[in-house]
């Protein structure tokens, strides 16, 4: 088929109301709803404190139409345990439970509890959508921040001076059954991987770029563009993790140059053709470690 | 101020802990917005450059729905021939498919065909319940005549159509050949519009076999003569020779069924679709045939198609020649004087004129010459009253002509000349008939606004439209032809084009049996869904996925969708993902 | 069934009894012997539980909390540093109205390391919103583990369940274990009234704003009062059952005494032995043991002190820059009893870092508070010398 007819391939249950507090063009609840409609109503969400925290909606109302229980900040991994666990001890073994955490709340402050969930592979999928920044704190960079950008700490004249951590390595050593990262501008991958997660026992964890426009500083309706950019220029690949060794690219990677997509973010503009070009020697190194992953395992 | 040691008791029921109670749909989050999204259907580029005026989009996207007799419909609403016109039309329509941008265009005549045939296989209309009392006469039942015939007997009139060839058809039967468009195929697509009620006289030519003053009785009159007078090449001594003939005149025999013997060389004189029918049909009967065009490939008018067939089949081409003179001896042909030729600056037509190049003289041997430069018409059976200009009368946008109650058409008006353009024309004298004909009689129809019936600013006119008998829901449409860059293309995936399976060129012997086969249903479903259905909404549900507000729902008829306004944010991500350039953005009204 | 345990085991046999449904827990001295013998009873089926072996005590009480809200009964333990490290969670395990219970072994604060008894850990957590439960002895601390499941369940509290370390962690005492049976009876199937089920789905916890968080606050605090009337009612419904009770507060010879001890966790037990000399001696000295530290049994203690001469308050804890704890509050509480009838308060600040509380050391309490006319500063150190 030469047009992806999204229609016949996406499940039918509306998990997401409107009226939810999301800025306009938010990725954010786009992952959400496209997460939820691939679980279904037998579901239990975990939230720590993020965007979605605000985007849920205020008491006494809420977006989802699944049970949501916000909790602090870096008790992802943790809190999603002790629900699942009792959920299974009064009778429960159906009902999933998910951990939806932003960047800040599981490469930094909600890394250990995610770690000892991993460790202990817990029965739940974790979720990270990543905007790339403290974004509901006003764009204060974390370790998910790439090299280069403009945040709220590290200012124009002194960005982002480390790479991007890499947790799906991280997890991949926890040897989990199932790592997947996913992009919303790839609906169907994304459904298809979480409809897969669902039907594995353990822990699973699933990274999706979710780009900000007031974070990344592009316009409200790029937000779809800049998730299919990622993916093409192979800065934000998509791909599985099987038991920590079992590598494999889910879609198509055209290799684009990433000049283009860094610069049509003013959160880059900073940054002059020869820093270009570092990063665009990052983006081709890390593509060829994939590439080997994909060939040879680890 | 509240009682400070014990609560007031104000009924709102806060609970023990921040537990939820209603959604956030209470949130009017629409309110935030300062530019909104609206479903916006635009004119796909292939509905706009067809000269018939069919909704080609629209019947694509219905055979894509599964919808095959409301898509033959549609087809069938506009353009009275399909079967024909899938068969033999030059498609300018692919010419403007935005497809060719991503990858190649889409076979939409290798659809028409097939859709046509099928339509074919299904029941034959009927005449309507109730008819008009007045009369229409056609001249000509070539394709004008026959669209015009159609659409009037349509909307109701009663038609007769005066035919001077012994069989209906016009240029349909005589000039192009059997193994383009085989005779049973034009028969029952004729039989389909006489069965809607149209009397066609065949034998009966107006000056001929009836006077002019005979039509009196007749309402309104459809002239579409044609233009059947070969051009003369203006070949030296050829009146000395026998078998320098015109090409229609050959034709005319060949597609009558004679087969004559031509001898061993050939020469057409011409690069339109009539050399290149003399051309392959002189090879079937036998001979080697060479074609003499003036100019260059690249100035050819004939169908690519049709000359890529005719260099298969074997038919062999000198470029940038003409004939000079005949060498005859004893009244019998030998051979042709060439001139060579080279392209100067350009003429009338735009195209470069050919200039003859100095001692530029060669020979070719011939049997035969066919002469296919270009037809004139005979428009002596004309009343006075209407206007002639170079050689072909004057018309308006609906086909009048300088006298009232005088329509002409089809190649014998000022219009280009195609099989597409003659059915085009004949649909806009019917419309122009219908609107003259209520004005007599008083019925005051209102103006007719004939840009809003045309696909864009220039397509032709649309009878669904004037009839409202178009059977999708068009979401405020707005008749502008949306361009490549209007589109989103990221959502295509690279798709080779089906094409067209031919009889092997090998294999062609003396047979004039059809050598196009078409596509297989298979194939024809492919080309559907390589259509991008431009500028119009498929209900791909793009819009409904990427919006981050879950505001866009299907609509309950399930024609399509509508944005909830009260949740959506004025983002745009619908409007800049939409693949085929079916929303706009706006600002927002108040 | 009588057996000689030592505290931890206490609370762990209680843990058994109370059919925890969810235990996440992770090891810190002197708690270790808890979860290591739970993690035996759910390993052996003795206790059929779902134990999350987390990586940190946050981790654990996120945990409980995440299991709490699912509507099952929860358990956890810690002391000192992982108690601290809960923290922010037990504001939200109290405001999230979740009955979980913990136990904690009292143990002193780092820097330097310290392992030994005081009770600054779960003082410092006294503005959680957890109710504070102080025992005496291991018979106590497993009879106050089984109430301590209904007491949370019933208010919607959680419940901290504190013992010495090493005093009562590590000391073994005979304890009547008291049967399954009788226990069920006592305490039924918890009940939750909210919890995260996919039939009824809510949020819980969202964004609330000023004009309505004061009101979930209020019935918290209203929750707090209803334990002052219920803890009793708890209290006697496990002595008709057991023929054991305890009371928020104990006064033990406080009849006509005009000196009064007052102590909690196993001082108390010292000090017992102190008072009965004294009124050997002919002394009107009387004890008073504080059990429930939140809510503060403020009616009980005005009762209690108002009358008596002279009040010696004895804190293992210190509220530095200010005064012992449990001294500074009692002072407050006896604010408000009219002058005649309030006690010259002397609070005493002893035995931190597990320094050994004897019977002379109570005893020189007893004789410094007799001789003085009042305290010179708020706070009494006893014993140090630099």
């Amino acid at each position: 088929m030469s047009q992806t007819i999204i229609k016949d391939l996406m499940p039918k249950d509306e998990l997401l109301a409107s009226g939810h507090l999301a800025c306009p063009g938010c990725a954010a609840p786009i992952a959400m709803n496209l997460v939820l409609k691939a679980l279904g109503p037998q579901t239990v969400v975990t939230l720590p404190a993020c965007c979605w925290s605000i985007i849920a909606g205020p008491w006494p109302q809420s977006s989802l139409r699944v049970p949501l229980f916000h909790t602090a900040f870096e008790t992802g991994g943790a809190t999603a345990s002790g629900i699942k666990a009792g959920l299974v001890a009064r009778g429960d073994t159906e009902t999933t439970v998910i951990a939806w955490a932003g960047d800040g709340g599981t490469f930094d402050i909600g890394l250990q509890a995610l770690s000892g969930a991993a460790e202990r592979n817990e029965d739940i999928i974790y979720f990270c959508y990543d905007n790339e920044a403290y974004m509901n704190t006003g764009i204060q960079r974390s370790s998910a921040t790439p090299w280069g950008a403009w945040t709220t700490t590290t200012p124009a004249i002194e960005p982002e001076a480390t790479p991007k951590k890499d947790m799906v390595s991280i997890l991949a050593a926890h040897g989990i059954p199932y790592i997947a990262t996913a992009s919303v501008a790839y609906p169907v991958d994304l459904v298809e991987k979480v409809e897969k997660a669902r039907t594995i026992r353990g822990t699973r964890f699933i990274h999706i770029l979710a780009p900000c426009p007031p974070g990344w500083k592009t316009q409200n309706d790029e937000t779809i563009d800049l998730a299919r950019q990622a993916v093409q220029t192979r800065v934000f690949p998509l791909f599985e993790v099987e038991n920590g060794r079992d590598w494999r690219l889910t879609v198509d990677h055209a290799g684009d140059p990433v000049g283009p997509y860094i610069r049509r973010q003013a959160r880059f503009k900073h940054l002059t053709d020869a820093h270009l070009e570092l990063i665009q020697k990052d983006v081709d190194d890390r593509w060829e470690r994939l590439q080997r992953r994909v060939e040879h395992g680890t | 101020m509240s009682d400070i040691t014990e609560p007031n008791r104000t009924g709102r029921d806060i609970p023990p802990i921040a537990i939820s109670r209603t959604t956030t749909e209470v949130n009017p989050t629409g309110s935030w917005k300062y530019i909104q999204p609206r479903y916006e259907d635009r004119v796909a580029p292939c509905n706009a450059g067809c000269p018939v005026g069919i909704d080609i989009e629209g019947y694509l996207y219905l055979l894509g729905q599964g919808r095959t007799a409301e898509a033959a419909a549609l087809l069938l609403e506009e353009n009275p021939m399909p079967a024909v016109t899938g068969r033999v039309c030059h498609h300018p329509c692919e010419d403007g498919c935005n497809r060719a941008n991503l990858d190649e265009p889409v076979a939409i005549h290798s659809v028409e065909r097939r859709l046509g045939d099928i339509a074919l296989a299904g029941p034959a209309p009927t005449p309507p319940e109730t008819l008009r009392d007045e009369r229409v006469a056609v001249i000509g039942s070539g394709p004008a005549g026959l669209a015009a015939a159609y659409h009037l007997a349509r909307l109701g009139y009663r038609v007769t159509v005066f035919e001077a060839a012994p069989e209906a058809g016009g240029m349909l039967r005589l000039g192009i050949p059997e193994y383009r468009l085989p005779r049973a195929i034009l028969d029952r697509q004729i039989d389909r519009i006489a069965a809607l009620g149209v009397d066609i006289r065949c034998s009966t030519a107006i000056g001929r076999d009836i006077e002019w003053s005979e039509l009196d009785e007749f309402d309104a009159v459809f002239a579409a003569p044609g233009a059947h007078v070969g051009k003369d090449a203006r070949i030296e001594s050829s009146d000395a020779a026998p078998t320098i003939r015109a090409g229609l005149e050959f034709l005319k025999e060949v597609n009558a069924g004679a087969r004559p013997a031509l001898g061993d060389h050939v020469i057409v004189v011409g690069g339109g679709n009539t050399a290149m029918d003399c051309a392959r049909s002189a090879l079937r009967l036998g001979s080697v045939v060479t074609v003499l065009y003036r100019r260059t490939p690249l100035e050819m008018p004939a169908i690519p198609q049709e000359v890529k067939e005719a260099k298969l089949e074997g038919v062999g081409f000198q470029f940038l020649a003409t004939p000079a003179a005949a060498r005859v001896e004893d009244g019998r042909l030998l051979g042709i004087e060439c001139q060579r030729m080279e392209l100067g600056p350009p003429d009338d037509s735009g195209r470069r004129r050919p200039m003859p190049v100095e001692d530029g003289r060669f020979s070719m041997i011939a049997d035969f010459v066919l002469t296919a430069i270009g037809e004139d018409c005979d428009l002596a059976f004309l009343p006075d009253g209407v206007e002639i200009t170079g050689g072909v009368a004057t018309v308006d946008e609906l086909c009048e002509s300088t006298t009232a109650r005088v329509f002409v058409g089809g190649d014998a008006a000022d219009l280009p000349r195609s099989v597409a353009d003659a059915l085009g024309s004949g649909k806009r004298a019917a419309l122009g008939i219908d609107q003259w004909l209520r004005e007599q009689a008083g019925e005051d129809p209102g103006e007719l606004d004939v840009a809003a019936l045309r696909f864009g600013a220039s397509g032709n006119v649309s009878i669904a439209r004037k009839r409202g008998t178009d059977p999708l829901h068009r979401a405020a449409p707005v008749n502008e032809v949306v361009e490549f860059d209007g589109m989103n293309p990221v959502h295509f995936k690279p798709a080779a084009r089906n094409e067209d399976h031919f009889h092997s060129a090998g294999d062609i012997s003396a047979s004039f049996g059809e050598v196009n086969f078409g596509l297989s249903d298979r194939e024809m479903s492919d080309e559907v869904e390589r259509c991008m259905n431009c500028g119009v909404c498929n209900r791909c549900e793009l819009c409904l996925i990427f919006c981050p507000d879950m505001a866009i729902h299907r609509r309950e008829d399930g024609e399509g969708f509508e944005i909830d306004l009260r949740y959506c944010k004025g983002c745009g991500l619908c409007a800049a993902e939409c693949p085929r350039g079916a929303m706009a953005m706006s600002r927002e009204e108040s | 069934m009588k057996k000689v345990m030592i505290g931890n085991h206490a609370v762990s046999w209680g843990v058994q009894r109370a059919r925890v449904e969810v235990i996440s827990a992770y090891p810190i001295t002197p708690q270790t012997q808890i979860v290591e013998e739970l993690s035996d009873m759910c390993a052996d089926g003795r206790l059929p539980a779902r134990y999350i072996k987390v990586e940190s005590e946050h981790s654990a009480m996120a945990a409980c909390i995440g299991a709490s809200a699912a509507g099952v009964r929860t358990f956890t333990a810690t002391s000192a540093q992982g108690l601290a490290l809960m923290h922010e969670l037990l504001h939200w395990a109290a405001g999230g109205r979740l009955p979980i219970v913990m136990a904690d072994v009292n143990r002193a604060m780092a820097p330097g390391w310290n392992i030994w008894t005081d009770q600054n850990d779960s003082l410092s957590q006294r503005d959680t919103g957890w109710i504070q439960l102080y025992c005496e002895t291991n018979q106590e601390v497993f009879d106050t583990t089984i109430q301590a499941f209904r007491l949370a369940e019933t208010v919607n509290l959680p419940v901290m369940v504190i013992l010495d370390a090493f005093f009562l962690s590590h000391t073994s005492e005979p304890v009547e274990l008291t049967d399954q049976e009788i226990v069920d009876e006592f305490l039924p199937k918890r009940v939750a009234q909210y919890k995260l089920d996919p039939a009824d789905p809510h949020a819980f916890g969202a964004l609330v704003r000023p004009d309505a968080y004061m009101e979930m606050r209020w019935q918290q605090q209203e929750a707090m009062r209803e334990t002052l009337t219920l803890m009793p009612e708890i209290d006697e419904a496990w002595a008709e059952l057991t023929g054991r009770r305890y009371g928020a507060i104990e006064n033990y010879r406080t009849e006509d005494a005009e000196l009064l001890l007052v102590t909690s966790g196993t001082i108390t037990s010292t000090a017992r032995h102190v008072v009965d000399e004294r009124r050997e001696r002919g002394e009107a000295v009387g004890l008073v043991k504080v059990k429930m530290f939140r809510p503060f049994p403020t009616g009980a203690l005005r009762e209690a002190l108002a009358g008596a001469d002279r009040v010696a308050v004895l804190d293992r804890n210190i509220s530095p820059g200010h005064g012992g704890i449990f001294a500074e509050e009692i002072r407050s509480a006896l604010y408000d009893v009219p002058l005649e009838d309030r006690p010259r308060l002397f609070g005493y600040v002893l035995g931190l870092g597990g320094r050994d509380v004897t019977p002379a050391v109570i005893d020189s309490i007893v004789d410094r508070t007799w001789s003085a006319d009042q305290a010179e500063r708020q706070d009494l150190w006893v014993g140090v010398e630099l």
